[in-house]
């Protein structure tokens, strides 16, 4: 399958330095994790749980808190659109 | 635990999908035979227009397979009697009588040919579009140098694309050939494109060790900054963007990008049988493009390292067909990538099922 760009995009980065995993929707919602599995189950469970701004559950770093996150790393610059 | 997940004993395959059936240089005036999601496909190519043909591998009599039997002209004859079936799959000819049942043909598959492949649909030949056929432009391109192979593998496909969407392993697996410490040590960043099918995974590394697949075919001495970049096009296609330059070499502002050397690493993940996988692999380079030195050492040694791959995946279905069903695994933050080529591999297979007819034998 090869179907062209959608919008549709799910992101997640592992920010340098830490062991933290950080995944944007293609909604804007955000979230860190330190276990791909379940990052990945809170991605895909989009919309339940999505709240675009930033969602940080109890236990994960707060919104604008991200150790050694460099420039291009910020979320303000994730790509929502398709390449 | 945290990154635990239970497994299934195998990947479920993708029906209604463009699969690599083999190179366009494997086909030709013989039959050749590959099985493919475990249907068995003769492939061969007319005489009149040089097109590639691909027929359900069993005659409609007795089941032989008709890769056992010849070409004639543009048709295929079966080896066992006779009959003898046009590039539609359409008999044309029974042994002893006039009347050719209405009945008796073999599926034809939609076949195209591309970027130096021939791509094979799996599924409802309806819905068989050559658009969506994924693309590897280099391989057919005289400004790239290619050198490539297939191996087969006795394991799950789903082993492959594990494998190749988490390139940590280069480091542990293939240390001195590709692989160096900072592969592993390079946190990456994944990339799912939900409704184009599509996984990127890259990782970036300012500041690496040249490992010698790179030092002896580009020249350089010294440390290296490398660039991989994975592009998934599931369930197939598997693009390795590789960028390789002396440290702190990086593209100019518009984009251009003369001081660097570049590799298209393309790999086709086939799914055979349930414990089969065809590997075809192939390195395009666009420096040297005429040093046969470089060519033989590329091949020879991306083969090695492809082997090493078998081998170890050989090894690991071994130890997976032991263990109960719905055992357990541990996935890391080097996983990513991989959890996320299962998931679409997944998807794939259920939409497959939803639409895939169903075949009657004939």
């Amino acid at each position: 399958m090869s179907g062209t760009p959608t919008a549709e995009v799910y992101r997640i980065d592992w920010l340098p330095g830490t062991d933290v995993l950080h995944g944007v929707c293609h909604c804007g919602a955000e979230r860190t994790a330190e276990d791909p599995v379940e990052l990945w189950q809170w991605m895909l469970a989009h919309p339940t749980g999505h709240h675009p701004g930033g969602h940080h559950p109890t236990g994960h770093l707060p919104a604008g808190h991200h150790p050694t996150d460099p420039p291009e790393h910020q979320p303000n610059g994730h790509r929502k659109e398709p390449r | 635990m945290t990154g635990v997940t239970t497994l299934a004993r195998m990947t479920a395959f993708a029906k209604n999908q463009w699969y690599v059936a083999a190179y366009g240089r494997e086909i030709g005036r013989e039959l050749l035979g590959r099985t493919i999601l475990n249907e068995p496909i003769a492939f061969y190519r007319t005489e009149s227009d040089d097109k590639v043909i691909a027929l359900a591998d069993r005659c409609v009599h007795r089941r032989y397979p008709l890769t056992a039997g010849r070409l004639d002209g543009d048709t295929v004859v079966c080896g066992y009697h006779g009959f003898t079936y046009d590039t539609g799959g359409t008999c044309v000819f029974v042994p002893g009588q006039k009347r050719v049942p209405r009945t008796a043909r073999v599926r034809s598959y939609p076949v195209v040919e591309r970027d130096s492949l021939v791509w094979v649909w799996i599924g409802d030949p309806a819905l068989a579009d050559p658009g969506a056929v994924p693309r590897a432009p280099w391989l057919a391109d005289p400004r790239w140098t290619t050198v490539g192979g297939m191996e087969p593998i006795d394991a799950d496909y789903g082993l492959l694309v594990d494998n190749l969407l988490d390139l940590s392993h280069e480091t542990y697996l293939h240390g001195g050939y590709i692989g160096t410490p900072e592969v592993a040590e390079t946190p990456i960043t994944t990339e799912v494109d939900e409704g184009a099918g599509v996984v990127r995974v890259s990782r970036h590394m300012d500041d690496a060790e040249c490992p010698p697949f790179y030092a002896r075919s580009t020249g350089i001495e010294g440390r290296i900054t490398r660039w991989q970049d994975i592009e998934y096009h599931a369930p197939c296609l598997y693009l390795l963007h590789s960028r390789i330059a002396p440290v702190g070499v990086l593209p100019e502002p518009d984009g251009s990008d003369p001081n660097a050397f570049h590799v298209e690493i393309t790999y086709a993940i086939t799914p055979s049988t349930d414990r089969h996988v065809y590997d075809f692999w192939a390195v395009s380079r666009d420096f040297a493009q005429d040093d046969e030195e470089v060519s033989t050492f590329l091949h020879d040694l991306n083969r090695t390292v492809v082997l090493q791959d078998v081998a170890a995946l050989n090894v690991l279905q071994k130890a997976l067909d032991t263990e109960r069903e719905g055992y357990q695994e541990l996935s890391i933050n080097i996983d990513t990538g991989g959890l996320a080529a299962r998931r679409i591999l997944a998807r794939l297979a259920t939409e497959g099922e939803k639409t895939a007819p169903v075949v009657a034998s004939p």
